[in-house]
């Protein structure tokens, strides 16, 4: 579902070039659950945006579904984006304005689905929040507004599930709740989740673990 | 600098820069309204200080004038010389002449060349020609009809020969001198060439008189006055610029607070910066006061800050405002010229204390409006500034305790409407102004979250942009009650000034409807005022009454004079019949002919609204005018619209007017054609009579749409005004835009990770604009409305005395709100712009 192949990704930083992703190869399944590690500023993060083709590989080539995003321009990644990536952040990233049902529904209205809300509605309920659909952000605990978030990831369909740090906003009680949920859910769908988390307590529901360090892969554990 | 100045330099001013634009937004809109309210201040001085000009300069210092309607008999001038009093006494005519040629109006002064050159030369060597002008060789010419003396301004050279139009005659003169006017143009000529060249030869103008300081000035006016008939006034010189200054109060007045309007607005924006400031630098606040600073200081912070773009905006207004003086000069030049009193504008001077006066209002404006924002901030404690995870500090919108206290506001608008005129200024029309603006800026809350709760399913029908935008503008609601508020302001005036001009407009229209019921209208040529009354031959109206197709030809003849101190004209007619047909045009609501029959009379007399109400006079009550050297006294037989002048006017029978004035020489005529006569070949005929005159003639069309032009003219300078506020409020709207873009980075960026496209980004920025838009215009109509009920009723009637038909100019509204609109969707293209090349990836993970 997605493959990484050689990519290089340097970024340029008050005249020096810093390389972020140093020849990253790898391939993830459909409905694989991939956890990344590692310290602070390994790549995690980039290997997700590139991932979420919110970004392009300095060489090499990243595929969604077969889809290189290399050769193609703004709109159609983000028609990439729309149809087969889900995000889901590590503080959570509502929009505060709307209410939890229009959060979700989101990503359905901005690819003009007109049955946007039925679909939000049943999204909430798999993920055990029916019943606070009209409540706002501020109003939920946070790891209610991760169900939202993830509800709101899930509710087009994603064939890729990308997470930075989901838990990072959690206590350790939430956090495994939260986990447990993103792995039932990517199963159920055969969705292909890829993680970015520092804790290894969280990478172990993973069904590969990808250690990064320096932008290289150190190390791959199969379950 | 000391700990406290570096903080506030390094965590709050400082950053300032980071926002170029923005901040120069700010900055721009406070100078545009300083720059306005400059240059009308300095505009109205230069035009409306300048009757003290030509016919002043020239005369030295006198203290007494002798004046009377008509002239003063030339025998006065005798008697007074022969008193046994040490006075210098100056007999002088006044008029006006046309520069053929360019048609430029020159003041024509005729003085006593010979009898003052002695005085003259005592106390203005350079003024006048001297004695020995005459012994250049030509003492011949020194009271020669054709002789005349030039101000150097005029550009003219000795030798020159010119043509001038004095009445509706044309005269060449010889220049015999030129003299140094000080950019006063004049004509001088001996007093006797001049009365033979006015057609006045028995009377002079006026007199001036100098008493010398140690006399008892009230013993020698009684004195005098034993002298002299009763018509005939003595009063201290320069009363009739002091009159005409009084006079122009309530026009400079009103421009002076519509030019406060733009400042307003300004204000506004100020408080939207510095409200966005605060929530931006929660942050730095809290590590400012954990560091020690006080709530004080943060006040001062923010108010220090607010100074500054004061300062800066001040400091580019005031030339800006100069320039702006300029052309705001010339606007009301033409209209002192049309409305009131014949002027040339003085020098605009820029001094010192106009330019502190300006610098110290940008400065309070943009200190006052950053008060309650800044109080806000100083409120914020330490941990709650910096706590972690909150995204925003929400300012508490009291949007029910706003709205309750906009319904008392209101209530009081409508209480000080009721209230009648103080000391002839509309002091409580403008009170209730200001409570109008300030219930309907308070109530926009409310308004804005009822409308976008109620229109939310139609929105969200429209599309994901205007659902996410609509959610964006109640998610700020202070922020866009503010810009709202700051647009409504600006449209609100745009609309109640409009529909006042448009309704005033038509209502001068209907009037003129039934005003000019004659086929032609014929006055001398020059530049028309409404305080000068040149004549036409009587040979030409009776030339004109024989032509075959002419039905009649009425009379009027205008003069000049002063009522309670206030300038007036007092006109005679010819009433011998009305012509009027139609509905009738005076405030008892009798038939035209019932009331002229009264006039014809001879003792009784009609006036103007704007007389009646200057003077709190009604029907039946009694006026006494000096008329010639008399006293008469008239009772007022009807009161009737008129709209030609705010001066007052004063209409009776010519009959009864000879009686005290018998110069039958008229100032305009109306010519009425026969029934079946062609009116081509009348008119054909008219101008063939009129050959060897300098006269204009009008058709009743041509007059009415000259007096259309002249009216849009008056207004030109009120529009220019709304403009600019209009366009400080846009550009508010654009500077705050982007304020909300750069504010909401976050989510744009988030926006697209779900999905958004660029182009769906852009929609999101345009679609607050347009909404923006939308609920400015529709607050600012309905302010609008309450506002221009309170300009037609209270404000305008109360100042000059006019009624006023409500009339809805429909079109002109809509074209106006169209294209604000479309200004306010415009604004949000740079904003939107900002927002698309945000990179969603250092956005949304920066935190």
């Amino acid at each position: 579902m997605v493959t990484f192949r050689n990519v290089i990704k340097d970024y340029s930083a008050d005249g020096q070039t810093v390389r972020a992703l140093n020849g990253v190869s790898l391939d993830v399944a459909p409905g694989e659950f991939v956890a990344f590690v590692g310290r602070s500023g390994c790549g995690k993060s980039t290997l997700l945006n590139l991932a979420g083709a919110m970004d392009f590989p300095t060489s090499g080539e990243v595929l969604l579904d077969g889809i290189s995003t290399n050769s193609h321009d703004d709109g159609s990644l983000t028609k990439l984006r729309r149809e087969k990536v889900g995000f889901v952040f590590q503080s959570f990233q509502l929009i505060n304005t709307l209410s939890v049902v229009e959060n979700v529904e989101l990503p359905l209205l901005l690819a003009g689905n007109p049955d946007a809300r039925r679909l939000a509605f049943d999204r909430l309920s798999s993920v055990e929040l029916a019943g606070l659909e009209h409540r706002m952000p501020h109003q939920l605990s946070g790891g209610q507004m991760q169900r939202v978030a993830i509800a709101r990831a899930l509710v087009n369909h994603p064939k890729i599930l990308l997470a930075d740090e989901p838990t990072g906003n959690l206590d350790t009680t939430t956090g495994a709740v939260i986990l447990g949920l993103l792995k039932r859910l990517a199963s159920e769908r055969k969705v292909a989740t890829l993680m970015a988390t520092h804790s290894m307590e969280a990478a172990a529901i993973a069904d590969v673990v990808v250690e990064l360090r320096d932008g290289s892969v150190a190390g791959i554990k199969r379950k | 600098m000391n700990g406290r100045a570096k903080l506030f330099w390094r965590l709050l001013v400082r950053p300032l820069g980071r926002e170029p634009v923005r901040m120069g937004l700010t900055v721009l809109a406070v100078a545009l309204g300083v720059a306005v309210v400059l240059a009308i201040d300095l505009a109205g001085t230069a035009a409306t200080g300048s009757f003290r000009s030509s016919l002043e300069t020239l005369t030295g210092n006198y203290n007494l004038e002798i004046t009377a309607t008509g002239g003063v008999p030339e025998e006065i001038v005798g008697r007074i010389a022969t008193l046994p009093i040490n006075l210098d006494l100056s007999p002088r005519m006044e008029d006006f002449a046309v520069v053929a040629s360019t048609k430029q109006s020159v003041v024509l002064l005729g003085l006593d060349l010979i009898g003052e050159s002695n005085i003259l030369a005592s106390k203005n060597a350079d003024a006048l020609p001297q004695p020995a002008a005459a012994n250049d060789g030509m003492p011949q010419h020194f009271s020669s009809d054709d002789s005349l003396w030039a101000g150097s301004s005029l550009g003219w050279e000795k030798g020159q020969r010119i043509s001038l139009i004095i009445g509706d005659r044309e005269h060449t003169f010889t220049v015999r001198g030129i003299y140094n006017d000080q950019n006063q143009p004049a004509i001088v000529m001996d007093i006797a060439a001049a009365q033979r060249a006015v057609g006045r030869t028995t009377r002079v103008d006026r007199i001036l008189l100098n008493l010398p300081e140690r006399e008892n000035i009230e013993a020698r006016i009684k004195q005098i006055s034993a002298l002299v008939p009763p018509g005939i006034e003595i009063r201290a010189a320069g009363t009739s610029t002091e009159e005409n200054r009084k006079m122009l109060n309530a026009f400079r007045w009103n421009l002076k607070l519509l030019s406060y309007i733009a400042l307003i607005v300004g204000a506004f924006l100020i408080y939207n910066t510095i409200s966005v400031s605060v929530v931006r630098r929660r942050a730095e606040i809290g590590i400012a006061r954990a560091l020690g600073a006080s709530r004080t200081d943060v006040l001062l912070a923010f108010t220090g800050e607010a100074a500054v773009i004061g300062v800066v905006g001040a400091a580019i207004g005031i030339p800006l405002g100069r320039i702006m003086a300029s052309g705001a000069v010339r606007l009301m030049g033409a209209t002192v010229d049309a409305l009131y009193v014949s002027s040339r504008p003085g020098p605009i001077e820029l001094g010192a204390a106009s330019s502190f006066t300006a610098l110290a209002v940008g400065v309070s404006v943009a200190v006052v409006a950053a008060y309650a924002p800044a109080r806000e901030a100083a409120q914020i404690t330490p941990i709650e500034a910096m706590a972690r995870g909150r995204r925003e500090f929400l300012a508490r919108v009291h949007s029910s305790r706003d709205l309750i206290v906009a319904i008392v506001l209101a209530a009081a608008a409508w209480a000080a409407a009721q209230v009648p005129a103080v000391g002839g200024k509309p002091l409580f029309g403008y009170f209730a102004a200001l409570f109008a603006v300030s219930a309907g800026t308070l109530a926009i809350p409310a308004a804005i979250s009822a409308v976008m709760k109620i229109s939310a399913t139609t929105l969200k029908r429209t599309g994901v942009a205007a659902l996410l935008a609509s959610r964006s503008l109640l998610g700020s609601l202070r922020r866009t009650s503010v810009l709202v508020g700051a647009l409504a302001t600006a449209i609100a005036m745009m609309t109640a000034v409009g529909i006042m001009v448009g309704s005033f407009r038509t209502t001068v229209i209907q009037w003129m409807e039934g005003e000019v019921p004659a086929d032609f209208y014929l006055r001398p040529a020059g530049s028309p005022s409404v305080d000068r009354h040149p004549t036409i031959s009587v040979e030409l109206a009776e030339k004109l009454s024989m032509l075959p197709g002419v039905d009649a030809v009425d009379r009027l003849r205008a003069y000049q004079v002063s009522y309670d101190g206030v300038p007036t004209t007092v006109a005679a007619a010819d009433l011998r019949e009305s012509r009027r047909r139609g509905h009738s045009d005076f405030f008892s609501g009798r038939p035209s002919e019932e009331v002229l029959k009264e006039l014809r009379t001879g003792d009784a007399v009609v006036v103007s609204e704007p007389f009646t109400y200057k003077h709190n006079l009604k029907q039946n009550d009694s006026i006494t005018l000096r008329l010639g050297t008399s006293l008469a006294t008239f009772r007022i037989a009807d009161v009737y619209y008129d709209y030609g002048s705010e001066r007052g006017f004063i209409l009776m029978d010519r009959t009864a007017m000879k009686k005290y004035l018998p110069d039958d020489a008229p100032s305009n005529l109306a010519v009425y054609v026969k029934d079946g006569a062609d009116r081509a070949e009348v008119r054909r005929e008219i101008e063939q009579a009129a050959t060897d005159y300098r006269v204009l003639i009008f058709s009743s069309a041509d007059l009415r749409r000259q007096a259309i032009i002249i009216f849009d003219k008056t207004f030109a300078i009120t529009y220019a005004l709304e403009a600019v506020a209009v366009l400080v409020a846009v550009m508010g709207v654009a500077g705050a835009l982007l304020a909300l873009v750069i504010d909401r980075k976050r989510e744009l960026g988030l926006l697209r990770f779900l999905g958004a496209s660029a182009a769906q980004i852009r929609r999101m920025i345009l679609a607050e604009a347009a909404l923006l838009g939308l609920l400015a215009n529709a607050a600012g109509l309905i302010l609008g409305f309450a506002l221009s009920l309170i300009l037609v009723f209270v404000i305008n009637k109360q100042s000059f005395g006019w009624t006023i038909r409500f009339h809805w100019p429909v079109a002109i509204l809509a074209g106006a709100i169209s294209l604000i609109f479309a200004a306010t969707v415009l604004a949000g293209f740079y904003p939107a712009r900002i927002a698309v090349q945000l990179n969603p990836i250092e956005v949304v993970h920066e935190e």
